[in-house]
Protein backbone atom coordinates (compact mmCIF):
# COMPACT_ATOMS: atom_id res chain seq x y z
CA UNK A 1 0.00 0.00 0.00
CA UNK A 2 0.85 3.58 -0.53
CA UNK A 3 1.20 5.92 1.94
CA UNK A 4 1.51 9.67 0.89
CA UNK A 5 4.00 11.65 2.66
CA UNK A 6 3.51 15.90 3.74
CA UNK A 7 5.79 18.53 4.73
CA UNK A 8 8.76 17.70 6.91
CA UNK A 9 7.90 13.98 6.97
CA UNK A 10 8.13 13.96 2.92
CA UNK A 11 11.18 15.96 3.69
CA UNK A 12 13.07 13.57 5.79
CA UNK A 13 11.98 10.39 3.80
CA UNK A 14 13.39 11.95 0.86
CA UNK A 15 9.92 11.17 -1.31
CA UNK A 16 6.49 12.33 -1.76
CA UNK A 17 4.75 8.77 -0.80
CA UNK A 18 6.24 5.74 0.21
CA UNK A 19 5.40 1.66 -0.36
CA UNK A 20 5.04 0.01 2.71
CA UNK A 21 2.92 -3.53 3.49
CA UNK A 22 0.74 -3.28 6.86
CA UNK A 23 -2.24 -4.96 7.63
CA UNK A 24 -3.33 -2.34 10.43
CA UNK A 25 -2.78 1.53 11.21
CA UNK A 26 -0.60 0.53 14.06
CA UNK A 27 1.24 -1.82 12.07
CA UNK A 28 1.87 0.93 9.75
CA UNK A 29 3.35 3.54 11.91
CA UNK A 30 5.84 1.00 12.77
CA UNK A 31 6.56 -0.22 9.26
CA UNK A 32 6.97 3.35 8.59
CA UNK A 33 8.93 4.46 11.70
CA UNK A 34 11.46 1.85 10.64
CA UNK A 35 11.74 2.94 7.47
CA UNK A 36 12.23 6.91 8.26
CA UNK A 37 13.25 6.78 11.79
CA UNK A 38 13.06 10.41 12.28
CA UNK A 39 9.34 10.00 13.01
CA UNK A 40 10.45 9.20 16.58
CA UNK A 41 11.09 12.98 17.11
CA UNK A 42 7.95 14.27 15.05
CA UNK A 43 4.42 15.39 15.50
CA UNK A 44 2.48 13.83 13.30
CA UNK A 45 -0.96 11.74 12.73
CA UNK A 46 -1.89 9.74 10.14
CA UNK A 47 -5.09 10.31 8.21
CA UNK A 48 -6.91 7.43 6.46
CA UNK A 49 -9.50 8.42 3.85
CA UNK A 50 -8.68 11.91 4.59
CA UNK A 51 -9.36 11.23 8.16
CA UNK A 52 -7.08 11.04 10.98
CA UNK A 53 -7.11 7.87 13.10
CA UNK A 54 -5.84 7.49 16.33
CA UNK A 55 -6.81 4.17 17.39
CA UNK A 56 -5.55 0.63 15.90
CA UNK A 57 -7.77 -0.34 13.22
CA UNK A 58 -7.36 -2.56 10.23
CA UNK A 59 -6.72 -1.94 6.89
CA UNK A 60 -7.61 -3.75 3.67
CA UNK A 61 -5.15 -1.94 1.50
CA UNK A 62 -7.80 -0.39 -0.50
CA UNK A 63 -7.60 3.03 1.80
CA UNK A 64 -6.43 6.36 0.77
CA UNK A 65 -3.03 6.85 3.57
CA UNK A 66 -1.55 9.57 4.58
CA UNK A 67 1.25 11.14 7.11
CA UNK A 68 0.61 14.48 8.03
CA UNK A 69 2.61 16.78 10.13
CA UNK A 70 1.61 19.75 12.19
CA UNK A 71 -0.50 22.13 10.18
CA UNK A 72 0.89 25.72 9.03
CA UNK A 73 -2.14 27.42 6.87
CA UNK A 74 -3.27 30.80 6.89
CA UNK B 1 -28.62 30.19 -2.44
CA UNK B 2 -27.34 29.61 0.72
CA UNK B 3 -28.08 25.80 0.26
CA UNK B 4 -26.81 25.18 -3.17
CA UNK B 5 -23.53 27.46 -2.22
CA UNK B 6 -23.05 25.56 1.49
CA UNK B 7 -22.78 22.44 -1.10
CA UNK B 8 -20.90 23.72 -3.47
CA UNK B 9 -17.38 21.42 -4.03
CA UNK B 10 -14.50 23.82 -5.15
CA UNK B 11 -10.71 23.91 -5.01
CA UNK B 12 -9.79 26.86 -2.23
CA UNK B 13 -5.76 26.51 -3.82
CA UNK B 14 -4.29 28.68 -6.02
CA UNK B 15 -0.96 29.33 -7.41
CA UNK B 16 1.04 31.92 -5.85
CA UNK B 17 0.31 35.03 -4.12
CA UNK B 18 -3.27 36.48 -4.09
CA UNK B 19 -3.29 39.40 -6.14
CA UNK B 20 -5.00 42.70 -4.73
CA UNK B 21 -6.54 42.95 -8.04
CA UNK B 22 -7.97 39.57 -7.55
CA UNK B 23 -9.44 40.42 -4.12
CA UNK B 24 -11.03 43.32 -6.54
CA UNK B 25 -12.21 41.66 -9.16
CA UNK B 26 -14.10 39.43 -6.08
CA UNK B 27 -15.92 42.42 -4.20
CA UNK B 28 -16.97 43.52 -7.88
CA UNK B 29 -18.39 40.38 -8.66
CA UNK B 30 -21.04 40.83 -5.88
CA UNK B 31 -22.48 44.42 -7.29
CA UNK B 32 -25.06 42.59 -8.66
CA UNK B 33 -26.51 41.03 -5.11
CA UNK B 34 -28.40 43.70 -3.86
CA UNK B 35 -29.75 42.02 -1.02
CA UNK B 36 -26.04 41.71 0.17
CA UNK B 37 -25.44 44.99 2.54
CA UNK B 38 -22.24 44.17 4.33
CA UNK B 39 -18.85 41.90 3.00
CA UNK B 40 -15.99 41.34 5.56
CA UNK B 41 -12.29 39.76 4.42
CA UNK B 42 -9.51 38.47 6.15
CA UNK B 43 -6.16 38.55 4.24
CA UNK B 44 -3.53 36.87 5.61
CA UNK B 45 -0.06 38.28 4.75
CA UNK B 46 3.49 36.46 5.09
CA UNK B 47 5.23 37.95 7.84
CA UNK B 48 9.26 38.08 7.89
CA UNK B 49 9.44 37.08 11.41
CA UNK B 50 13.23 37.03 13.44
CA UNK B 51 13.72 32.96 13.70
CA UNK B 52 15.25 32.66 16.93
CA UNK B 53 19.32 32.26 16.43
CA UNK B 54 21.45 29.24 17.16
CA UNK B 55 22.35 31.31 20.50
CA UNK B 56 26.24 31.80 18.71
CA UNK B 57 25.69 35.62 19.03
CA UNK B 58 25.00 35.74 15.31
CA UNK B 59 22.16 37.76 13.58
CA UNK B 60 18.60 35.80 13.58
CA UNK B 61 17.99 35.24 10.25
CA UNK B 62 14.52 36.31 8.90
CA UNK B 63 11.39 34.55 7.08
CA UNK B 64 11.86 35.58 3.25
CA UNK B 65 9.55 33.86 1.95
CA UNK B 66 6.86 30.58 3.03
CA UNK B 67 6.72 27.72 0.45
CA UNK B 68 2.94 26.31 1.00
CA UNK B 69 2.21 22.78 0.00
CA UNK B 70 -1.11 20.81 1.18
CA UNK B 71 -2.98 17.72 1.04
CA UNK B 72 -5.22 19.22 -1.21
CA UNK B 73 -8.30 16.33 -1.46
CA UNK B 74 -8.34 16.38 2.30
CA UNK B 75 -8.33 20.13 2.62
CA UNK B 76 -10.55 20.27 0.48
CA UNK B 77 -12.98 17.66 1.60
CA UNK B 78 -12.43 19.85 5.59
CA UNK B 79 -13.44 22.97 3.61
CA UNK B 80 -17.00 21.89 2.83
CA UNK B 81 -17.21 20.35 6.47
CA UNK B 82 -16.31 23.79 7.68
CA UNK B 83 -18.02 25.66 5.42
CA UNK B 84 -21.24 23.55 5.81
CA UNK B 85 -20.46 24.46 9.99
CA UNK B 86 -20.90 28.65 8.81
CA UNK B 87 -24.01 28.43 6.97
CA UNK B 88 -25.83 26.68 9.41
CA UNK B 89 -24.82 28.70 12.20
CA UNK B 90 -25.11 31.82 10.42
CA UNK B 91 -27.69 31.17 7.55
CA UNK B 92 -28.61 34.63 6.94
CA UNK B 93 -24.76 34.57 4.69
CA UNK B 94 -25.38 35.12 1.53
CA UNK B 95 -21.86 33.40 0.06
CA UNK B 96 -18.40 32.81 1.83
CA UNK B 97 -15.43 32.24 -0.45
CA UNK B 98 -11.92 30.88 0.86
CA UNK B 99 -9.04 31.08 -1.03
CA UNK B 100 -5.32 30.00 0.38
CA UNK B 101 -1.95 30.32 -1.60
CA UNK B 102 0.38 27.00 -2.65
CA UNK B 103 4.19 26.76 -3.53
CA UNK B 104 6.41 30.31 -2.48
CA UNK B 105 4.88 33.28 -1.08
CA UNK B 106 7.32 36.23 -0.01
CA UNK B 107 7.22 38.30 2.82
CA UNK B 108 4.56 40.86 2.29
CA UNK B 109 2.49 39.07 -0.31
CA UNK B 110 -0.87 37.81 0.15
CA UNK B 111 -1.59 33.95 0.86
CA UNK B 112 -4.79 33.82 2.31
CA UNK B 113 -8.29 35.07 1.88
CA UNK B 114 -11.65 34.58 3.48
CA UNK B 115 -14.41 36.57 2.29
CA UNK B 116 -18.17 36.47 3.51
CA UNK B 117 -20.92 38.76 2.46
CA UNK B 118 -24.53 38.54 4.19
CA UNK B 119 -27.89 41.53 4.99
CA UNK B 120 -26.32 42.48 8.18
CA UNK B 121 -22.24 43.00 9.05
CA UNK B 122 -22.25 41.06 11.77
CA UNK B 123 -22.99 37.77 10.67
CA UNK B 124 -20.33 38.25 8.18
CA UNK B 125 -17.88 39.13 10.69
CA UNK B 126 -18.68 36.19 12.81
CA UNK B 127 -18.56 33.95 9.85
CA UNK B 128 -14.91 35.37 8.57
CA UNK B 129 -13.87 35.23 12.56
CA UNK B 130 -14.78 31.46 12.82
CA UNK B 131 -13.97 30.09 8.91
CA UNK B 132 -10.60 31.58 9.56
CA UNK B 133 -9.68 30.20 12.86
CA UNK B 134 -10.62 26.62 11.47
CA UNK B 135 -8.91 26.52 8.57
CA UNK B 136 -5.94 27.26 10.36
CA UNK B 137 -6.83 24.50 12.66
CA UNK B 138 -8.12 21.87 10.47
CA UNK B 139 -7.05 22.32 6.74
CA UNK B 140 -3.89 20.09 5.86
CA UNK B 141 -1.65 22.73 4.82
CA UNK B 142 2.27 22.67 5.59
CA UNK B 143 4.91 25.61 5.36
CA UNK B 144 8.27 26.05 5.02
CA UNK B 145 9.88 28.82 6.01
CA UNK B 146 12.37 29.94 3.79
CA UNK B 147 15.31 32.07 5.73
CA UNK B 148 17.38 34.68 4.61
CA UNK B 149 20.15 32.92 5.30
CA UNK B 150 18.71 30.35 2.80
CA UNK B 151 18.38 27.67 5.30
CA UNK B 152 14.50 27.09 6.15
CA UNK B 153 12.16 25.47 8.94
CA UNK B 154 9.23 24.25 9.16
CA UNK B 155 6.13 26.33 10.43
CA UNK B 156 3.40 25.49 12.87
CA UNK B 157 0.28 26.59 13.86
CA UNK B 158 -0.26 27.17 17.66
Amino acid sequence: MEVLLFGIIAEKAGMGSMGVEASSTHELIRALTARIPELEHLSYALAVDRTVVIDDRPLTGSEELALIPPFAGG
Amino acid sequence: MSEGEAHKKRDIFMEGAIPASFIGESIAKHASRTDIGAHEIFLGQVRSDAVSGTGDGSVAPTVSAIEYTAYRDMANEQMITIREEAFARWPQMTCLHVHHSQGVIKAGELCFMVFASAPHRQQAREAVAYVTDEVKKRLPIFGKEILSDTTHVWKRNT
